[in-house]
């Protein structure tokens, strides 16, 4: 009996630190890579630079990042009504076991593969915005709309546990003193649930940053971006698009290396403002 | 009520409750209440637990509405208000009905904030109008002299007993007529307790008031008269000096004594 847990506990310690060691090993390669690359290239030069000619050596990554943070940030603000609608739907509209099948009709869209978002995107988003812009349809506002579909079933399951998380002594404080539901809800709800809202808004943000399938499918792919209703990319997609391009060894694909570098960037200044709101909320 | 012959009792409405029973899930917890409480009286209940002590108090304010599967019958006024009317404005009603939980509860919000709540709900945005309701509460509530100028402070940050003072404070800014009070001293200490008694002797008069104890002298030292309740039923009422030297029945007379099983 001792000697299995013994055996056990070898075993998960082992395998915790093949896990880490793996871990280290990748971000290792990652930053070598682009520190190789920053070395050759310089940092500056290439954040702020919009020329993509990896073949002719111009390795601006401008255009990526602005296009990563520019759908991400504009899929966050169109989901964000919705969630919370939903969010509130889910936690103080509905009651008792609506309240269960509700969170899992939810859970069925979280788990529905990001191609199929993507295919949506292609065959609903890209024509209704040709239609609407005389455009070609493809483009950063599209990828921001197949973006915000996919994440608002995490945000709004994250944001109905929050505020489901809203004690109800402080509920019963603000009826009893003669607010509405409507009040309460606005003043009192809303506000103490905040910081786990924020909290599931990140969560929604790191995912829609890392995603690559379903945006590539409807950002158009150009490499300059020039506004949300021409086609564009982003790090992740463009990262897709050369790896075929710039296999290893090849001059240049250290510049694949900075940029994953630049999504890991990008993720920690999420995960640091996670616990950076996460600490001051209540 | 004779006792109050002469009394100031301002506002002060009176309670008349008949023929009061209230189900949850099917399951009686109040049968056939009929009680009338006077104008600026005060009133504690006591019994065992469970015997629907705070089902009672949030009859009397519509809170119990709010629970699923809940049935009322019977009639309650309180004051002009015909309390489970159709037309009846229960925004109004559960203004002029304060209630002070079991837990204090401020909001997670600063002292000020918890204090000028139910103006801002009712639309005063005048900051010197807010000032002064938000100062003439806290006084009101003995808790000014320890929040002053600490009023932009996380209302979290204070003691357990200020911040039940701070919930009455909170009620009293809305300008009630009653106030409810479930077992407010139970989570204090004995000091924090006193002086939450003190207050309500004080108020005396100027409120109508209701007290949830578990606590019989606290009982004895504050109300005008008690009622007795044991599983869903009103055993006896009557003045608290009555009640506590020649109970009628012999359950409230066990349960004084501590004879109670
Ligand atoms: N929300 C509810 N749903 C179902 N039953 C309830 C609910 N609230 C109370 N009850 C039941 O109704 C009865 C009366 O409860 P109530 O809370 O009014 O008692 P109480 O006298 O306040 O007790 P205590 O002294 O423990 O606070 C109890 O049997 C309780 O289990
Ligand atoms: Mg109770």
């Amino acid at each position: 009996m001792l000697k299995i847990d013994k055996a056990m506990d070898q075993v998960t310690y082992v395998s915790m630190a093949l896990f880490a060691a793996i871990w280290i090993v990748l971000i290792a390669i990652i930053v070598s890579g682009a520190w190789h690359f920053v070395q050759t290239h310089g940092f500056v030069s290439s954040v702020a630079s919009f020329q993509w000619d990896p073949l002719q050596s111009h390795f601006g990554i401008g255009s990526f990042i602005v296009g990563s943070i520019t759908v991400t940030l504009l899929a966050l603000v169109l989901a964000i009504p919705g969630s919370l609608a939903l969010g509130v739907l889910g936690s103080r509209i509905l009651q008792g076991k609506w309240q269960q099948q509700f969170v899992r009709f939810l859970t069925v869209f979280v788990s529905v593969p990001s191609v199929l978002y993507g295919w949506w995107g292609l065959t609903v988003v890209v024509p209704g915005i040709r239609r609407l812009s005389h455009t070609s349809g493809y483009g950063p506002l599209s990828a921001s709309i197949v973006l915000a579909l996919m994440i608002v079933p995490t945000f709004s399951i994250l944001s109905l546990n929050a505020l489901r998380h809203v004690p109800e002594s402080y509920i019963e404080g603000s009826i009893g003193l003669g607010a509405s539901e409507d009040q309460t809800l606005w003043h009192i709800i809303l506000p103490a649930a905040r910081p786990r809202i924020v909290q599931a808004a990140l969560i929604a943000v790191a995912r829609g940053l890392g995603e690559t399938i379903a945006v590539q499918m409807v950002i158009g792919g150009q490499v300059r971006i020039t506004s949300l209703l021409h086609p564009a990319s982003t790090l992740t997609t463009q990262l897709l698009t050369d790896l075929p391009l710039l296999p290893v060894g090849v001059p240049g694909h250290h510049v694949l290396d900075f940029m994953a570098l630049w999504l890991l960037i990008l993720m920690t200044v999420i995960v640091w403002l996670q616990y950076r709101l996460r600490g001051s909320g209540t | 009520m004779m006792k109050n012959a002469g009394r100031d009792v301002g506002g002060a409405p009176d309670i008349a409750v008949r023929q009061l029973s209230v189900w949850y899930n099917q399951m009686p917890a109040l049968q056939n209440i009929n009680l009338y409480l006077g104008a600026g009286q005060v009133m504690a209940i006591i019994g065992p637990s469970g015997c629907g002590k705070s089902t009672f108090l949030r009859v009397l304010n519509r809170m119990i509405e709010r629970l699923p599967s809940v049935r009322v019958e019977g009639a309650v006024r309180i004051g002009h208000f015909d309390v489970f009317d159709d037309h009846v404005d229960v925004t109004g009603l559960r203004r002029a009905v304060g209630m002070v939980f079991q837990h204090p509860n401020p909001f997670p919000m600063t002292i000020f904030d918890n204090v000028a709540y139910g103006p801002r709900i009712f639309g005063i945005k005048s900051s010197a109008q807010l000032r002064k309701t938000v100062e003439d509460s806290l006084k009101q509530a003995s808790l000014w002299d320890e929040v002053r100028g600490k009023m932009r402070r996380n209302a979290e940050t204070l003691s357990g007993g200020q911040q039940q003072r701070l919930c009455i404070a909170r009620a009293l800014a809305v300008h009630p007529e009653v106030l409810l009070l479930d077992e407010p001293t139970a989570s204090l200490d004995p000091v924090s307790s006193a002086k939450i008694e003190e207050l309500i002797v004080q108020f005396k008069s100027h409120y109508t008031m209701i007290i949830v104890t578990h606590n019989l002298q606290q009982a004895a030292r504050v109300s005008d008269v008690v009622a007795f309740f044991e599983q869903g039923r009103l055993i006896e009422m009557g003045y608290t000096q009555d009640i506590f030297t020649a109970p009628k029945e012999k359950r409230t007379e066990e349960f004084l004594t501590g004879r109670f099983d």
